[in-house]
């Protein structure tokens, strides 16, 4: 498959067994909703080893803070140790660290309310469920989120439906 | 082949006049949700619905950069 850049990034963080789950835009649309979206969302754990090991893969990536990207700065482990939301600019383009969504659910939380799905080339990555993505949207209440929830909820729909064409 | 609108249906004949069947409508939901595009988007893999938005984005991304270009 032709290597794009939000797969690239998904895979770099995924082989280099970063533990994160994927949500936000890209997750609603591997669930099968038909949305537009340029970055990459992530939930991902706060664990020590997992802190180091997403600080090393972001290094290779050339992460830099999106703010002011021509100052260059980069994440560094106690950023993301803080758990906020980083929003980065990497080699395969936007890419935002979240250490929790909606009402403070971390990667715990949500790791039993995702799937894993394979995105091409044999990499597999954590993907947030559409009803939790739905939840999450309504906790958030923002316009962003709003103007996509009726897509979401009739993609919900479509997939309980009983279907035979569904992959 | 030539199509015709009569009221709400689309209607195709080839060019012996047989008449095909029309087309069915776009199936929206209440809210304006067009199912249609969910349903087509449910029938492709997970590593598809990811390929397929890549294009979209990278077609997107380029025609802001042509358009910004004047």
């Amino acid at each position: 498959m032709p290597e794009g850049r939000l797969f690239s990034a998904l895979r770099a963080l995924a082989e280099s067994g970063v533990e994160f789950i994927v949500v936000g835009g890209v997750a609603a649309v591997l669930n099968g909703a038909p949305i537009a979206t340029y970055d990459v969302d992530l939930v991902y754990s706060r664990r020590p080893a997992n802190i180091e090991a997403l600080a090393g893969v972001l290094a290779r990536m050339d992460a830099v803070f999106r703010a002011q990207p021509e100052r260059r700065l980069q994440p560094a482990a106690s950023h993301l140790a803080a758990g906020g939301h980083l929003n980065l600019l990497t080699r395969y383009g936007p890419l935002d660290l979240l250490g929790t969504i909606g009402r403070s659910l971390g990667y715990e939380e949500l790791r039993s309310h995702s799937a894993e799905f394979e995105i091409g080339g044999g990499v597999r990555v954590c993907v947030l469920d559409l009803e939790t993505l739905i939840e999450v949207k309504e906790q958030l209440g923002g316009e962003k989120d709003i103007a996509v929830l009726p897509v979401l909820r009739r993609t919900l729909s479509e997939i309980r439906k009983p279907r035979t064409s569904q992959k | 082949m030539f199509g015709l609108f009569r009221g709400y249906a689309y209607i195709m004949a080839d060019s012996d006049g047989r008449v095909e069947e029309p087309a069915p409508l776009p199936d929206y939901s209440e809210d304006g949700v067009d199912l249609t595009l969910i349903r087509w988007m449910l029938s492709l893999t997970p590593a598809e619905r990811l390929q397929f938005l890549e294009e979209w984005a990278d077609d997107m991304l380029a025609n802001r950069e042509l358009n910004a270009r004047g």
